[in-house]
Order: C-alpha cells, then sequence, then structure tokens
C-alpha cells in the first residue's frame, strides 16, 4: 500500500500531497521534493523517444531505507509519484503500474470538474485519497468526487449561476 | 584494528589526482599563520613541471595537512603517499638554529618511510650559517624578500623526479627470476604471516601486485600510455588468483589513466584551466615511451596511432563499468570504506562530465551508504556538503539543497559544544535555489504562491532560529516577516498565532524596518510590507465634505478662456483626455485642508490585528499625513477605514499606498504592487488654500430643518415665532476661522415657495454696513443685522387663510439689494374653500423665522465669496386650534470661485 501520494505539476509544485502516517508528513514531501530530481532528468532522457511510444510509468525513482519511491508522468508532464514501503514486498512493478493507471484515471476526474481550475492545488478530501488500510489487499483508491460530480453535472451546472464561491464550497460538501 | 584503518577520506579526489605526488607543506615552531599560507600559496603555484629533458609533466598535489595513517596506503595507491617534504619555520638567532633543524627532522619522521625527498625553508636567520651552501635548507632574512621561493621548489621537484624515475625504472624491470615482494594495505599485514610463499599463487599475487604498483609510479611519472600497459597486465594477473582489493585498485588506476587521457580538462573543476596548458603533453610523452606506438615523426600521432591507443585506453563507457566493478571490489572490505567512498566519488566527478545525471546518482546512492567509522560532528558537516556539491554538480538541486541543509542542522547538532548558527545560517541560505524560494516578496506576490509550502515554510522557521542564534535580531525579523507575508494562506490558526507572538518578541528589540538587509555573502534581503495584514481591498479618494468643497468662481470671461482649443467643441480634444481622466479624479483638495482617503480592509487573521500608525504614502505634494491605530476583530469582513493628512503645497497629488506598523514591523505597502485591488484613480489635484467663515445667529436653533439639503447647499435652521406686526431683530455673526483674508460678501435672499405665492416683504438689511469690515482679516468678526417684520394682511382674502393653512406654501425671489413687494395673488385652483373655523383670526398666527444657524463656509481664492441669502418661507400647519405660519429662511452662500490665474 502506497503510504504518500503526490501529484506535481508541470512547473514542479505540489498540486496534492498527502501521506498516511501524518504525524510526519514533512518527511514525505522532503522525499518527494527531492524525487524530482530523478523524475526531470528521466523525462529529459525520455524527451528524445517518439510521443506515442514513450512509457509513461517511469519505474523506481530511488530507493532509501524504509521506502521506494515510484514516479509516473502524464503526456502533459504532470507527475505522479508514490512512496511505498519497503517492507512491503507484496507489491510488484505490475501492482505499482495499475496503481499509477488508476491515480492517473482519477486525475484525469479531477480535471474534468467544472470547478476546478487547472494549476490549482486539489483541495477535495475525497480526490485521490490513498487508501492504506493493511488489511485490505492490493491497491485501492476512492474516489469519490469525480463520479459524483458526473451524475450531478446537469444539476451543478444548473446552479452554478446563483452560487457564488461559498455556494460552491457549500455543494461539494453535500 | 584502527591503525590499519584509513579513516579520512579526502572527499575532494578526483581521478586526476592519480597522477599527482603529494607533498606535505608543513610550518614547524611558531609560524604566524598569514606568513605560512602566504609562502604556501606561493608554493602552491608551481604545480606541474615539465621535467627536463623529457616531454613528461609532473604534477604536484600540495597539502598542510595530512593524516599519517593514510601515508600508509601509500604502497596501494602511490598518489597516497607523501613523497615531498616542505618544512617553514622562524629562526632569528643562530642560537636557536641547532633546535630549529632538530624539529626538522622529528618532522621528517612522521613521513619518514616514504618520503623522497625534503626541503627546509627557515626565515629570519642572518649569519655565518646562511653562508653555508645546503641543499635541504634555504635561507631567507625575511618574507618579503625570497623571490627564489619558486625556483628552490622547481629544484625540489627535480629531485623528486629523479628518485621516482629511478624507483619506477628499478620496480619495472624487476624479473620474475628475483624474488618479488609482496606489497599490501595495512590491514592484510597479518593475514599473510605463515603464507607458503613459493606457492604460485602467492606469486602470482605479488606480480600483479606489483604491476600494479608500477603502474601507478609510470602515471605519476607522466607516462600514460605504459600505466595503461601494466595496469592491463596487473587486473589479468590479479583476477587469476581473486586477489579483490588490489584487483579493485588495479581497475580504479586503469580508469583514472583513461579519464585523464579522455578528459585533459580535469574532472575535478577548479583547477580545469591549469591542466588544461599542458592536456596536450601527456598523451605525447606516453606515446614516446610506449614502443608499439612510435610514430615516424613522433610527435604528431596519425590517426593508426590514435587506434592504437585506443586498445589500451578504456572507452568513456568502459571507465564507468570499470569504476562500478572497482567500487564492488572494494565493497568487500569494510576496512576499505575511505578508498570506496573515494572511488565513488571520482566516478561521480566523471559522470558529471559526461553528463550522465543517473547514473552519478546511483553511484552517489551507494556512497550516502558507506558507513566508515564513527564520524566527528566535524567530519559529518564535511560529508553533506560535499554531497549537497556533488548533487549540484550533477545538476540535482533538490537533492543538493536537501543534503546542505542537513549539513546546516549538522552544524548546530545538540552535541556540538559550540554550535556554529553563523555557518548554519550560511548553509541554509544556500539551500533556497534548491527549494525554489526566493527572498523577494515581490516574487509571491503575484497570483497564488505555488511552491513547495510545507518545505519551505520549515526552511524558513530554521533560518529565522538560525538568525536569532547568530544574535542578529534583524534578521529574523526580516525572515518571520517573510514568512508571515508569503505562507499567510498555509499557515494554520495555531501557527499564525505562533508566528506573530514570536514576531512582537523579536520587534520589541529591533523594530522591522523598510530596509534592505545585506548579507555578508553578497545576497540582500528586500523588505517585506505587510501587504497582507490587514488586506487591502478598496482605495478611494474622498471629496471635501459639502461645506468645505471648493466651487469654482465664474469668471467674467467666461469658461471658453481655460481651453486652449479656439473651437467651441472640439471632438479630438475630448478624446486625448480620456486616458489622463481614467486616473484623475475629477474634484480638488484644498491646500491645508484635511483631505482623505478610505481604505475598505479586512483582517485574515484568527485574532484582533492592531494596526499602529496607518498613513498614507503620497508624492507631488508636500503631504502631511496624520496616522491612525485601528483595531479590527477577528477576521473581519471588509472594514472601512479613513486615512487622512493635509496637503501643504499645491499641485497634484498621487496617492501611492500606505504605511503601517503591524507586529512592531513598519511597511510600506504601494498600489502598485497589491494585487485584486480596486482603486477608482489615484491622483487628485491640490488647489491654493480658501478662507473659511463660520456664521452664526442671534437666534435658538430650530429642532427641524425647513427643507432637504440638496448637497451643494449647506443649511441650519434657526427659528423665531412672530405675532403679525411684531418685528424682531436678527444678528448675524461672520466670523473669518481660516487663515486667509476674506474679501468679498454677497447676499442674496430668496423665499422658498412651492406655489409662488408671496405673502408679504419680510426681510430688509444694509449690507453696506457689513461690507464696510471687509476684507476680514482670519480671527475677526463682521456682524450683519436683518430686520424681520411680520406684515401680513388678513383683511380681505378669505384665500389667504386658506394658503395659510395649507402645507408646502414657500415663497421665494427676493434679490435683496432690490427688494419688492408683489400682490398676493389668489389661488386659482381648487382645494375647496374649507376652512378651521378657528383659522378667522389673525391673532393666532405667528410668524415662525428660521434662519440659517452656523455656516462653514468654502474658501474661496482670494475671498472672492458671494453669499446670497435665501429666505424662505414654508408652511403652515394647524395644531391645536391655532394657526403656526412657520416661515424659515436660510441664507445660503453660493460660492464663486476663481481659482487663481488659471482663469483670468
Amino acid at each position: 500500500m502506497a503510504v504518500c501520494i503526490a501529484v506535481i505539476a508541470k512547473e514542479n509544485y505540489p498540486l496534492y500531497i498527502r501521506s498516511t502516517p501524518t504525524e510526519n508528513e514533512l518527511k514525505f514531501h522532503y522525499m518527494v521534493h527531492t524525487s524530482l530530481d530523478v523524475v526531470d532528468e528521466k523525462i529529459s532522457a525520455m524527451g528524445k523517444a517518439l510521443v506515442d511510444q514513450r512509457e509513461l510509468y517511469l519505474g523506481l525513482l530511488y530507493p532509501t531505507e524504509d521506502y521506494k519511491v515510484y514516479g509516473y508522468v502524464t503526456n502533459s508532464k504532470v507527475k505522479f509519484v508514490m512512496v511505498v514501503d519497503s517492507s512491503n514486498t507484496a507489491l510488484r512493478d505490475n501492482e505499482i503500474r495499475s496503481m499509477f493507471r488508476k491515480l492517473h484515471n482519477s486525475y484525469t476526474d479531477v480535471m474534468c470538474n467544472p470547478f476546478y481550475n487547472p494549476g490549482d492545488r486539489i483541495q477535495s478530501r475525497w480526490a485521490l485519497l490513498p487508501v492504506s488500510d493493511p488489511v485490505q489487499v492490493g491497491p485501492a483508491f476512492c474516489v469519490l468526487l469525480p463520479s459524483f460530480c458526473r451524475t450531478c453535472l446537469a444539476i451543478l451546472v444548473a446552479k452554478m449561476q446563483p452560487f457564488g464561491k461559498q455556494g460552491r464550497k457549500g455543494l461539494f460538501k453535500l | 584494528m584502527r591503525d590499519f584503518k584509513m579513516s579520512v577520506p579526502d572527499y575532494m579526489q578526483c581521478a586526476e589526482d592519480h597522477q599527482t605526488l603529494l607533498v606535505v607543506v608543513q610550518p614547524v615552531g611558531i609560524v604566524s599563520e598569514e606568513n605560512f599560507f602566504r609562502i604556501y600559496k606561493r608554493i602552491c603555484s608551481v604545480s606541474q613541471i615539465s621535467v627536463r629533458d623529457s616531454q613528461r609533466v609532473l604534477y604536484i598535489r600540495y597539502r598542510h595537512h595530512y593524516p599519517p595513517e593514510n601515508n600508509e596506503w601509500g604502497d596501494f595507491q602511490t598518489h597516497r603517499k607523501v613523497v615531498g617534504l616542505i618544512t617553514i619555520t622562524d629562526c632569528f638567532s643562530a642560537k636557536d638554529w641547532p633546535q630549529t633543524f632538530e624539529k626538522f627532522h622529528v618532522q621528517k619522521e612522521i613521513y619518514g618511510s616514504t618520503l623522497y625527498d625534503s626541503r627546509l625553508f627557515v626565515f629570519g636567520l642572518q649569519g655565518e650559517i646562511v653562508e653555508q651552501p645546503r641543499t635541504d635548507v634555504a635561507f631567507y632574512p625575511n618574507y618579503e624578500d625570497c623571490q627564489t621561493v619558486e625556483k628552490r621548489i622547481e629544484d625540489f621537484i627535480e629531485s623528486l623526479f629523479i628518485v621516482l624515475e629511478s624507483k619506477r625504472l628499478d620496480r619495472a624491470t624487476d624479473k620474475s627470476g628475483d624474488k618479488i615482494p609482496l606489497l599490501c594495505v595495512p590491514f592484510e599485514k597479518k593475514d599473510f604471516v605463515g603464507l607458503d610463499t613459493d606457492s604460485r599463487h602467492y606469486k602470482k599475487r605479488c606480480q600483479g601486485r606489483m604491476r600494479k604498483h608500477v603502474g601507478d609510479l609510470c602515471l605519476q611519472a607522466g607516462m600514460l600510455q605504459d600505466s595503461l600497459v601494466h595496469y592491463h597486465m596487473s587486473v589479468e594477473l590479479l583476477r587469476s588468483v581473486n586477489d579483490f582489493l588490489w584487483l579493485g585498485a588495479a581497475l580504479e588506476g586503469l580508469c583514472s589513466a583513461s579519464v585523464i587521457y579522455h578528459y585533459p580538462g580535469g574532472t575535478g573543476g577548479k583547477s580545469g584551466a591549469r591542466r588544461f596548458q599542458g592536456s596536450a603533453l601527456p598523451a605525447e610523452a606516453a606515446n614516446r615511451h610506449r614502443p608499439g606506438a612510435l610514430t615516424t615523426n613522433g610527435i604528431n600521432p596519425d590517426t593508426s596511432t590514435e587506434i592504437g591507443r585506443a586498445k589500451n585506453c578504456l572507452s568513456p563507457e568502459d571507465i564507468i563499468d570499470k569504476y562500478k566493478e572497482a567500487i564492488s571490489y572494494y565493497s568487500k572490505y569494510k576496512n576499505a570504506g575511505v578508498i570506496e567512498l573515494e572511488a565513488c566519488i571520482k566516478a561521480v566527478r566523471v559522470l558529471a562530465i559526461q553528463k550522465r545525471s543517473m547514473e552519478a546518482s546511483e553511484f552517489l546512492q551507494n556512497a550516502v551508504y558507506i558507513n566508515l567509522r564513527q564520524l566527528s560532528e566535524e567530519e559529518k558537516i564535511q560529508r553533506y556538503s560535499v554531497l549537497s556539491e556533488l548533487y549540484e554538480l550533477i545538476g540535482f538541486h533538490r537533492k543538493s539543497a536537501f543534503f546542505k541543509r542537513v549539513a546546516a542542522m549538522q552544524c548546530v547538532a545538540p552535541s556540538i559544544a559550540e554550535p556554529g548558527w553563523r555557518a548554519c545560517y550560511k548553509l541554509l541560505l544556500e539551500t533556497l535555489p534548491g527549494y525554489s524560494l526566493s527572498l523577494d516578496p515581490k516574487d509571491f506576490s503575484r497570483g497564488t504562491h505555488r511552491g513547495w509550502a510545507a518545505v519551505q515554510m520549515r526552511l524558513l522557521h530554521e533560518l529565522v532560529y538560525a538568525s536569532r542564534r547568530m544574535g542578529n535580531p534583524a534578521l529574523s525579523v526580516r525572515h518571520l516577516s517573510f514568512l508571515l507575508q508569503t505562507m499567510l494562506d498555509f499557515l494554520s490558526d495555531q501557527e499564525k498565532k505562533d508566528v506573530t507572538q514570536s514576531l512582537e518578541n523579536y520587534t520589541s528589540k529591533c523594530p522591522g524596518t523598510m530596509e534592505p538587509i545585506a548579507l555578508p555573502g553578497g545576497l540582500t534581503l528586500p523588505p517585506v510590507p505587510f501587504t497582507k495584514l490587514p488586506i487591502v481591498r478598496h482605495v478611494k479618494l474622498l471629496n471635501l465634505p459639502a461645506s468645505l468643497r471648493p466651487h469654482k468662481m465664474k469668471s467674467l470671461l467666461g469658461q471658453n478662456v481655460s481651453t486652449k482649443s479656439p473651437f467651441i467643441y472640439s471632438p479630438i480634444i475630448a478624446h486625448n483626455r480620456g486616458e489622463e481622466r481614467n486616473k484623475k479624479i475629477d474634484f480638488q483638495w484644498v491646500q491645508g485642508d484635511v483631505c482623505e482617503v478610505q481604505l475598505m480592509v479586512y483582517n485574515p487573521m484568527p485574532f484582533e490585528l492592531r494596526v499602529e500608525n496607518m498613513g498614507l504614502l503620497t508624492s507631488g505634494v508636500e503631504f502631511e499625513s496624520l496616522p491612525a491605530a485601528l483595531s479590527l476583530p477577528a477576521e473581519s469582513g471588509l472594514y472601512p477605514v479613513t486615512l487622512v493628512g493635509v496637503p501643504q503645497t499645491t499641485g497634484t497629488i498621487t496617492v501611492n499606498g500606505y504605511h503601517t506598523t503591524v507586529f512592531g514591523v513598519f511597511s510600506d505597502c504601494l498600489l502598485d504592487n497589491l494585487p485584486g485591488i480596486k482603486t477608482s484613480g489615484s491622483t487628485v489635484e491640490v488647489i491654493p488654500a480658501l478662507p473659511r467663515l463660520q456664521i452664526s445667529t442671534s437666534l435658538p436653533r430650530s429642532a427641524h430643518s425647513l427643507q432637504p439639503s440638496s448637497g451643494d447647499e449647506i443649511s441650519t435652521n434657526v427659528s423665531v415665532q412672530l405675532y403679525n406686526g411684531e418685528s424682531q431683530q436678527l444678528i448675524i455673526k461672520l466670523e473669518n476661522i481660516g487663515m486667509e483674508p476674506l474679501e468679498k460678501l454677497e447676499v442674496t435672499s430668496k423665499v422658498l415657495t412651492t406655489k409662488e405665492k408671496l405673502y408679504g416683504d419680510f426681510l430688509s438689511w444694509k449690507l453696506e454696513e457689513t461690507l464696510a469690515q471687509f476684507p476680514l482679516q482670519p480671527g475677526k468678526v463682521a456682524t450683519f443685522t436683518i430686520n424681520i417684520k411680520v406684515k401680513l394682511d388678513f383683511s380681505c382674502q378669505e384665500n389667504l387663510l386658506q394658503d395659510l393653512s395649507d402645507d408646502g406654501i414657500s415663497v421665494s425671489g427676493f434679490p435683496l439689494s432690490s427688494p419688492f413687494r408683489q400682490v398676493v395673488r389668489p389661488r386659482v385652483e381648487g382645494k375647496p374653500v374649507n376652512p378651521p373655523e378657528s383659522n378667522k383670526a389673525g391673532d393666532y398666527s405667528h410668524v415662525k423665522v428660521s434662519g440659517l444657524g452656523r455656516w462653514h463656509l468654502p474658501r474661496a481664492v482670494r475671498a472672492s465669496a458671494k453669499p446670497f441669502l435665501k429666505h424662505s418661507f414654508e408652511s403652515f400647519s394647524e395644531r391645536k386650534g391655532c394657526v403656526y405660519l412657520k416661515a424659515g429662511f436660510s441664507v445660503v452662500f453660493v460660492l464663486g470661485q476663481c481659482f487663481g490665474k488659471q482663469s483670468q
């Protein structure tokens, strides 16, 4: 299970970063931040490859004593960084890949959200939450907001006009 | 055990150091540091020498400090061996000379086993001892007069070369017939006790190690190609006997020689330029000594020799592979940690030149995990700084910043007796670019902050703390203000409280200023204005209150004069002015009058915000700002604040911003730098000072006003009740309360009416008496008397009563200077004639005269005030059977103004 998930904008600032052991959040911030060096390097190396052949999954960025850091980059150069516990040997490359794909889907859904300004921090409490229940086997992400958004899109759009900023916030808490 | 282990890594090492000879330069006795380093510097300038009679170049590496235990690894890699010793000493009398010379010998003993030669430089000694020529001692009268130092060093190096060359030849010609001694590193010595020295295996080992050693010597002697050959042979020999440590060393030697060949500019960075000039030489020199590569011309090798050489020399890719292999062999030996670490660093430098950052980072990652013995705090700092530098070298700026920060934290680790806060602070500053943090608040003013807020906030906190411990509160205040200003959106409520609390603590000792702070490193910390405490949303310049507003007096010449165009109307003029009008506001401020600017502010903090000394920043006109103090409730909504000031001169004033003192920090906030601010222009014209007139009457004030104030007329009402036929005097006091003399007074009256009916002439006056007192000097009072006489004729007109009982009758239009009477006309239109019975008698009726009480007169330039008396009767109303005639008048001064010369 991932202990930390980060979505990094094209300009290398975090859009979303959440870690499960919340008491030492800063450590993960540092970890993700320094991993960007490797991501940048990998991307620049990849730049020569043809666009359609490009592999989005960057693989293991670097291992630390307790964690492994994996990376993934979308075609629009948005980066996903995932930190997993080194002791978790059940996670093989394929699982990591599929976790990233799910994350990518969730991210796309967030981008579909009519209230989201691309480039802003992803604020929603629900979006992209990594679930790290040790009992649960396999990666799972709870992505409530986007599906909610799609079904209610019509209503939301209808109600958009009368709502100010406050109204929007309130709506999301429904 | 510890003795056998090399413990002090040289983090600065690079591959080309393998070709250098190590010379230690040390002071003996008491030599001032300044003098020592002066000589040391001069010695260091002699770092490469072309050896006489050959094209080979010798490279020298000087150290003023070298741990003797590292010297013991000299057989393993000869560049670790101290081959020369230069000592520098002060000696002022011949008496001290024997003692000094003794000390020199003691010093020699330390590195004695490996030294090829040594020199002693004596400063200050004169006399007969100096006369005796000695090769190993040089005498100089003082530190200035020693021009021959460089020459001496060159001679010294040549003597080193002779020894080196003889050793090389001696070893290289060793044939297998002789017994080859086994070279070994310090920790191996005990392992070989009692080993069968006659076995093939042992002999091969000896041969392999010796080959490697000869390779080292060749490399040092400037014979690159020979060294490559020796290394290759050594690798083969050692591989067959699984002598891993030495195999690693042979491989590393191979790498070093190849690196020197491929990258003549050097990999160490700073010394690159120096090495470059002699770059062509080693290759050529080596060429000469390698029989197979000899060409016909000997000096300019053609391509065939390039190919021949390339066979021995590793390709750039191979270099890295071989480094990897060597490091993996080293890692088998715990005691060779330093060798492994240094090999990693050398490989990283090579990779940095090859621009292969990913692989370099792998080497570095490995280096991080190499566990040397328990490092001292100082060594830890050094280690982290070097890691940071190397990461910087390969372009991993974030990683570099991370390690630099760790190094900074190490400087002030609790275990250190004297924490180096200064060093810590300096290192922290260097991490700023890595965390993409600039200390200029302007970089943050545009839009929302985008960055690693959590990490940056931590760094800022550390900067604050380090600067405080450094004893520089001004810096702490600056950093803390920066933190508060730029990271406000990311601070939790509790953090906001804590940060402001500590900021107030610091500013109590050292208030924050708007001066940029220059740091020793050349960095300047720009001032941090608190534009978010409070947040200003709207700035509006206010017009003067209606009573003080200047009015333009109609000039006799008419309006046309003021426009420059001969045309009455031209669309072009209007068009040209369009832009200017956007910023300029169409009212005027008056010199010497209190002018106001309204700001809409709100407090983003979760507690009450006290803003002190809040005033305006203006330009264009001398402006006396009257600062205000305000206290904004927690997370207030928009809150209006009025800032006032007095313009002292005339001209065009521009409001540029405002200044505040919040938490003891002075800030100048310029409107241009504020994001999302709404302003309706910030430039206004200030016209010259105008007089002020205050008017009071002898009559009591009336409770209610007679007419709604229309904005451009100021009125107060006084009232008097009179019976028909009664008369009273109304004295109006005119006082000049301004600073300018009042020159002109005009009075007109107007009896207000809605139905255009007149009920007689109530008022009369003589203006001449009053005008005689003009011009009215400041502070002087003039009086103006009005006679009120009620004279209503009730005799014949029923309609009059009817009209009197009706609300809303008023009479207007008395030009005072020419009073006239007008016959009261009967009312034409029809309310049914139905007067109440009690209204018949005239003696019931009173006249209630409301007069103007206190006037606050706008000032006019050159006091051409033109007041006219507005004089109104208003209404009758029926109350308790009696009819009140409420006749009011108000004296209204409508002031025309001449704006100085402009309209003349």
